[in-house]
Formats: C-alpha cells, structure tokens, sequence
C-alpha cells in the first residue's frame, strides 16, 4: 500500500512538472522558431497551456482534499546548509495551478482570434507562455527561493506584456511604473525571506508554515537583556524553542517581515499603497489585461498571503484588513468616475483584490481563496468581454474615420442588439461581480462580508467600521458596474447621435471569441461551485480549506448579510439603471470635492508625484549635480594631472632616455659611415687613404720634431 | 754643376707625378705608368746614390736588375688587366669594387 502511494505520488509529480514545464517549452519554441506572423505559434502555446490544463486537472482531482505531495531533491548546500528545491501539492497549491490554467486557456484561445492582426503575434504568444510557465511554477514552490524567483519572473513576465506595443509611449510608461512598483515589493519579500532565513534556517515553505511549522512554534516572550553579564532592561523577544536549539531574535524582526511580506503582497496585489499601477497597466492588450491584471498576477499576493499565513499576529492580520477594506472601498469610489471601460475594470479589480487581502485579515482564510477563485472567473469574463467590445468600437471608429476612443463608456451604448453574445456574458459576469444570488460570487463575497462581521463582534469601534465599509463597498460596486453595463449595452449608440450616417457592422466575432466567454460564464454561476445556491458554506471549495466555522453555528448575520446586501444592491441597481438608461450624458454633477477626488484617483498618483517622485528626481539631481561637477571634476583634474605627469613622462623618455639612447647611435653609426668610406672597394681610394695617413704621419713628427 | 738635390728633387717630381697617375686615373694601364713612373724614381735615386758607394757601379747594377723587374712586373700586370677586362669589360678600378663589404 505505501509503495502504491509512493507511485502514484511520483507520478503526480511527474504530471506537475510537465504541467508547469509545458509553456516554458512552448515560450522557448516560440521564442527560437517564431516568424513574425506565424499563426503556429498561438495554437502551440494554446496546445501547451490545454495540456497543461489537463494535467493540472488530473492532479487537482488527485490531491485536493487527499494527502500532500511534496517531493524535493537537494539543489545546493552552503556551509553546513543545504537548500531543497522541490515541489509542493496541497490544496493551495493544487487549486492555484488549476485556477491558472483554467483561466489561461480560455485568455490564449481568445488571443489567437484578439492578436490575429498583430505584427508581434509570436511574441505575444512566447510572453504569454512564460506568463504561464512562472504562475504555474510559482504556486507549486515548495521553497521561497524558489518562490521569489518565480515571483520576479512573473512580474518580468507582466512587464514585458503591458509593455507589448513599445512604440506607445503611454505603454512604455506603464511598464515601467508596474515594474519599479513591483520591485518596492519585491524587495519586501526578499527582506522577508532573509530575516525568516536567519531566525529558522530553512527556506522550506513545509517547515515553516506548514500544519507544525517552526513559524507556529515560535512566540514572543518577554525577557531580560544581559548587556555585558549585566542585566539591562527587558525587552520582548521572538523565540523559537526547537530540538536543533533554541534560537531568538528581537520582535522587531517579526515585524520587519511582515512588513516585507504586505510590501510584496501590495505590490503585486495592488493594494494600497502600491495600487497606482495596475490601472496603468490597462496599456496591455486587453487579452492580458484579463489574465495577468485581472485574474491571475494580481491574485499571486494573495496567495503568498495563503502561503504565509501562520506567521502573522493579530495586530498584523488587523493591519491587512484595515489596508484591505481601505483598498476596497477607495477603488471602488474611482471607479464610480472613471469613463474608460477597462480602468474601470482595473479599479473594480483593485477592490476585489481588497475584499481578497481584509478577507485573510479577518481570518476568513477559506473565504479568501474562494473570493480569489471566483473573482479570477468572473473578472477574466468582464474584461474579455470589454475586449471584445473595444475591438468593435475600434472596427466602428476605423470604419468610419472617427477620432473617438474606442475605450471610452461615453461614445458606447446600445450594444446589446449588435453583441448579443457578449452582452450576456458580461451580464453574468457582472452580476457574479455585484454578488447577487445563484452566482459564485455571491457566495464568496457573502462569505467574506459574514465573517467579518463576525469576526468584529468583540473588537473596537474602528475595527467594527472595516465591515460597515466592506458592505457600502458592495454597493458601490453594484452601483459602478450598472453604470458600466447600461453605458455600454444599454439606450443607442452615442457615436451615431453626433455622426448620423453611421456604418455600424459589427459582430459578436468568431468561435474563438465566443468559446471562452461561454466557457468562462458558466464558471462564474453557482453551480460549478456549490449544489446549495445560497449557503457558502456547502462549497466544496469552501470545505477544501477546512475552516472552523461549521454549518450549524449559524448566527444572525448568516440571515441579515445575505438578505440586507442583496436587496439594498439590488434597489441600487435598479436606481442606476433608471438614471442611466435616460441617456444624459452626466446625469450626476461633475464638481464637488468628493467627485475630483474619486476621478483624480485620490489623487494618489499626484501625491506620489510630489512626495516621492519629485524629491527623488531633486535627489537625483543633486547627486547628479555632486557627480557631474564635483566627483567629476575631481576625476577630471585627477586625469589633467595624470596626463601631465604623463606628458613629463613622455618628454624626459623621449628627450632624455630616448636622446642618450639616439645619441650613441647617431655617434656609432656616423663612426660607422665615416669607417665604412674606405672600405668602398675603390683600390685607389686605398691608395690614396694610404697616402694621407703617411703624409699626416710625416707632418706629425716633423711638427713634433721642432 | 749637377748636384745630387737636384736628382733628389727630379726623382721626387717623378714619384709625386706617378702617386698622382695612379691615385687619381681611370684608366689601369695609365696607373701602370704611373707605378712605372714611381719604379723609375727609385732607380733614379739609386743610380745617384751610387755615386756616394764604396763600390764602384753597385748602384747602376741594382738599376738594371730594378729595370728588369719592372719589365717583368709590368708584363704581369698588364696580363691581369686583359683578364679583368675580360671578366668586367672595363679596366677602370674604381667600378672593380666587388670586394667592398
């Protein structure tokens, strides 16, 4: 029987690494073999991410639920440390894995109809395959090395993608943005590693937080500090009592990682206060906008957060979901004001991924994952369906030689007739945003708003705000998407009441748009996730996390939630939708204080201007300043004086040296030349030379003989 | 009278026009009269040195076997200069350098 196991595990394994490894074959096909416009390549890193999806199928239904796999070699040893690298299947990671490659597929078959026309149609596809391959990977690490590597990857990934059309100089821009954003976080997280590194010895993510992890058995005591065997004060201490030895580090240790790992989690989770650049990031195509800026990137913090989530306290727990709930309800209010489509999206985004972060604040672990799943569904749908819808306005604007913005819910409208198909996905798709009943969303926002109201119960009067302001979230939500929906689907076309004699032939496009936009919508209705429509509880998902709350400790808030949330956002929806169906362009003013701050953002991106950018690039300056004229000139009357010296140098080498040396044989061979004279084979000039030196001879001694 | 400087000096023209022939000529015969310009001058000196010899007539002797050498040597030497001429066809000496370094 165990022999049995051990096979069947090495073969879940063996199914992992193809899973994982199977894009990063196809990026480097795609990458060595990709012609510019091969229509090869998208259907090779399709076929990769289907096999994959597969596979991760396979393994999900294998270990989700059952008992974990990990299997790990040894990569390399330093000192007396060795570091294993292996693989990591529990219900975490077998979930992730097959969310990614779930959500993945549909986005590569819809890019293959959606990038059709694109000069860098194989580049597109050989990203999107190392996109994949660094998710995939990144969730089933079983070590945070090799986390964090796969973490960089994925943001270097997310990188080149929003950057894909680098002739815009707005793209450029973004990426840039999203990537230096990312390193703040990135530099958390290494900083978090190394102190966990320091304080437990092992990079192993199953000894440290896994069900007796060293990270549980460690606590906080206070003690005294002996200071030169005096004892000084006392001081609280972070301590881990272990067989291998006892070892301690000041608390403030702790709390450095943590802070290191909420930098990571708001940076890739665009959480605040990193959260500027995901609507930036909308400057990719839309394709991966819905997979890596909607769906699966953005949902790698929160999954970190899964990963690590026994080493937080309750004061740090309480700070993600005061930082949550902020998150949630601040993008939620941009998005009421936003007029392009997919920033209003991208905010939409931003306050899930809130809901997601104060979700694992409030203990709702469970609740969390199953938001993130759902909202991966459901998001991923909206924005391939916003995709769709830009692509045509983008058909109507070409057609017709407009200057519109094809992204722009001002120019939109009546898009129902001519995009029935794309109108009822997203209108699912919206709906499981708003979280009415028989969708999944539904379920997994009500499970989070019920327990953190729960989890409020006996804390102060600030902390019971978090879940008033989770649920005024809600409706805002429901709010800002009604907005959205009946901008875009609903009244006429707006383009047509300026320029009357309109071209409008658009269609709802090919099987390869519609395939996953259907396949997308049915997971986003409550029955893929749960036989009972409106207990959170049943889901299987739910179930898989084994939380304590059980079935039957149903209390008031199971009832009043669920009810309260959904009739107030209907009645929102319903007033949105009388206001907006009139078609007045602005039915609402466009002053006031609150309505500049909601449409500039909070003015997060001119705050950061001003505070950090502008006194950095003064920074900068000065240092460039300090550089150019001081080190600089330092260095440069350095070089004057070396070339002098130098020139010194070279005088007294060529004058002097060079002189004496040219000097003696300038003498040798004038010596030589004047000898050489009588040696000219001329028999009379011997004579003659002869008869010089004997008359000299003669003169000589005649002279000295006076 | 004819003094014996008076030999001396007539000799010493005779040499000091032969050293000149043969320095400063193209020709390898015109040197060959000037070295037989310089033999004379000896043997000029030689007859009026004789006259100051305890021997009678040793130094007319010395002249004759001088005069017959010369002639000896003066036919060796003009057999060189018809091979040289042959070999280089020119007799000038100074384009006979093949000696030089």
């Amino acid at each position: 029987m165990e022999q049995f196991l051990q096979s069947i595990d090495a073969l879940t394994i063996k199914f992992t690494l193809a899973a994982v490894l199977l894009p990063l074959l196809a990026f480097v096909l795609n990458m060595c073999f990709g012609a510019r416009s091969n229509k090869f390549t998208g259907w090779l890193s399709t076929v990769a991410i289907l096999v994959s999806c597969v596979l991760s199928a396979l393994i999900f239904s294998k270990v989700w639920n059952g008992h974990q796999v990990h299997q790990q070699v040894l990569w390399f040893t330093i000192g007396n440390t060795s570091v294993y690298t292996g693989i990591l299947l529990n219900n975490l990671s077998v979930l992730m894995l097959l969310l990614v490659s779930l959500i993945a597929l549909p986005v590569h078959i819809y890019s293959i109809a959606y990038m059709r026309h694109d000069s860098g149609y194989s580049r597109y596809f050989a990203y999107l395959s190392l996109f994949s391959f660094s998710m995939l990977a990144l969730v089933v690490a079983d070590n945070l090395v090799l986390l964090y590597i796969f973490w960089e990857l994925v943001g270097f990934s997310s990188y080149l993608l929003i950057g894909f059309w680098f002739t815009r100089d707005k793209a450029v821009i973004a990426n840039k943005k999203a990537f230096i954003m990312n390193r703040i976080g990135d530099i958390g997280l290494l900083t978090a590693i190394i102190i966990l590194f320091a304080m437990f010895h092992t990079f192993d993510i199953e000894k440290l937080f896994g069900p007796d992890g060293l990270v549980g058995k460690s606590s906080f005591i206070t003690a005294q500090i002996e200071f030169n065997g005096q004892p000084t004060r006392f001081e609280s201490v972070w301590i881990l009592f272990a067989s291998s030895g006892n070892r301690a580090l000041p608390a403030i240790w702790q709390y450095i990682a943590f802070a290191g790992i909420f930098l990571a989690v708001a940076a890739k989770s665009a959480q605040f206060p990193l959260h500027t650049w995901l609507p930036d990031a909308m400057e990719g195509p839309t394709s991966v906008s819905a997979l890596i800026h909607a769906a699966t990137m953005v949902a790698a913090g929160v999954f970190l957060l899964g990963r690590v989530y026994p080493m937080f306290n309750s004061t740090e727990l309480t700070i993600l979901a005061v930082v949550g709930c902020f998150t949630a309800f601040m993008a939620a209010t941009i998005a009421l004001t936003q007029n392009d489509l997919k920033r209003i999206l991208a905010y939409s985004t931003i306050s899930q991924l809130g809901y997601m972060v104060m979700a694992m604040g409030v203990g709702a672990y469970g609740s969390s994952l199953f938001h993130l799943v759902t909202h991966a569904f459901f998001k991923c749908l909206l924005f391939l369906a916003a995709g769709i819808v830009i692509h045509q306005m983008g058909h109507i604007r070409d057609d017709n030689n407009l200057s519109i913005d094809p992204q722009n819910i001002q120019n939109m409208g009546g898009l129902r007739k001519k995009l029935p198909f794309t109108f009822i996905a997203a209108l699912i798709g919206a709906l499981a945003l708003v979280g009415l009943p028989l969708t999944s969303g539904f379920l997994s926002k009500d499970s989070i708003l019920i327990q953190a109201f729960e989890w409020s119960g006996d804390k102060s009067v600030f902390l019971k705000l978090i879940p008033v302001f989770a649920l005024i979230t809600t409706w805002l939500t429901a709010f800002y998407v009604t907005r959205m929906i009946v901008k875009v689907f609903f009244g006429d076309l707006r383009v047509a009441e300026s320029t009357p004699a309109l071209k409008v032939h658009i269609t709802d496009g090919t099987w390869l748009y519609k395939v996953p936009l259907a396949l997308l919508a049915i997971c986003c209705l409550f029955p893929f996730f749960s036989a009972n429509p409106l207990v959170y509880e049943r889901s299987w998902l739910f179930g898989g996390f084994g939380n304590a709350t059980n079935p039957e400790a149903v209390n008031i808030y199971h009832a009043l939630v669920p009810v309260g949330v959904n009739i107030l956002s209907i009645l929102v929806i319903w007033y949105g939708y009388i206001i907006y169906t009139k078609r007045r362009a602005n039915p609402f003013p466009q002053t006031g204080a609150l309505f500049n701050l909601a449409c500039n953002e909070w003015y997060f991106d001119s705050i950061y201007q001003r505070i950090i950018i502008k006194p950095l690039l003064a920074l900068c300056r000065a240092s460039f300043w300090f550089d150019r004229r001081i080190i600089d000139n330092f260095i440069v009357f350095f070089a004057k004086f070396s070339i002098g010296l130098a020139r010194l140098a070279a005088w007294c080498d060529r004058n002097i040296i060079d002189g004496f040396l040219n000097l003696l044989v300038i003498t040798v061979r004038t010596i030589g030349n004047f000898v050489r004279r009588f040696q000219g084979g001329k028999v009379q000039y011997y004579l003659y030379s002869m008869l010089v030196v004997i008359l000299a001879i003669f003169i000589w001694i005649i002279l000295d003989g006076r | 009278m004819i003094s014996l400087t008076d030999f001396m000096m007539v000799s010493a023209g005779l040499f000091c026009i032969g050293l000149y022939m043969i320095v400063t000529k193209r020709n390898a015969i015109q040197i060959l009269i000037g070295i037989e310009f310089m033999l004379n001058a000896a043997i000029l000196n030689l007859v009026a040195f004789g006259k100051f010899d305890r021997l009678n007539n040793g130094g007319q002797m010395f002249a004759l076997f001088a005069i017959v050498l010369a002639a000896a040597t003066t036919a060796v030497a003009l057999a060189i200069i018809l091979n040289v001429y042959k070999k280089y066809k020119t007799i000038d000496p100074g384009q006979i350098d093949q000696l030089k370094d």
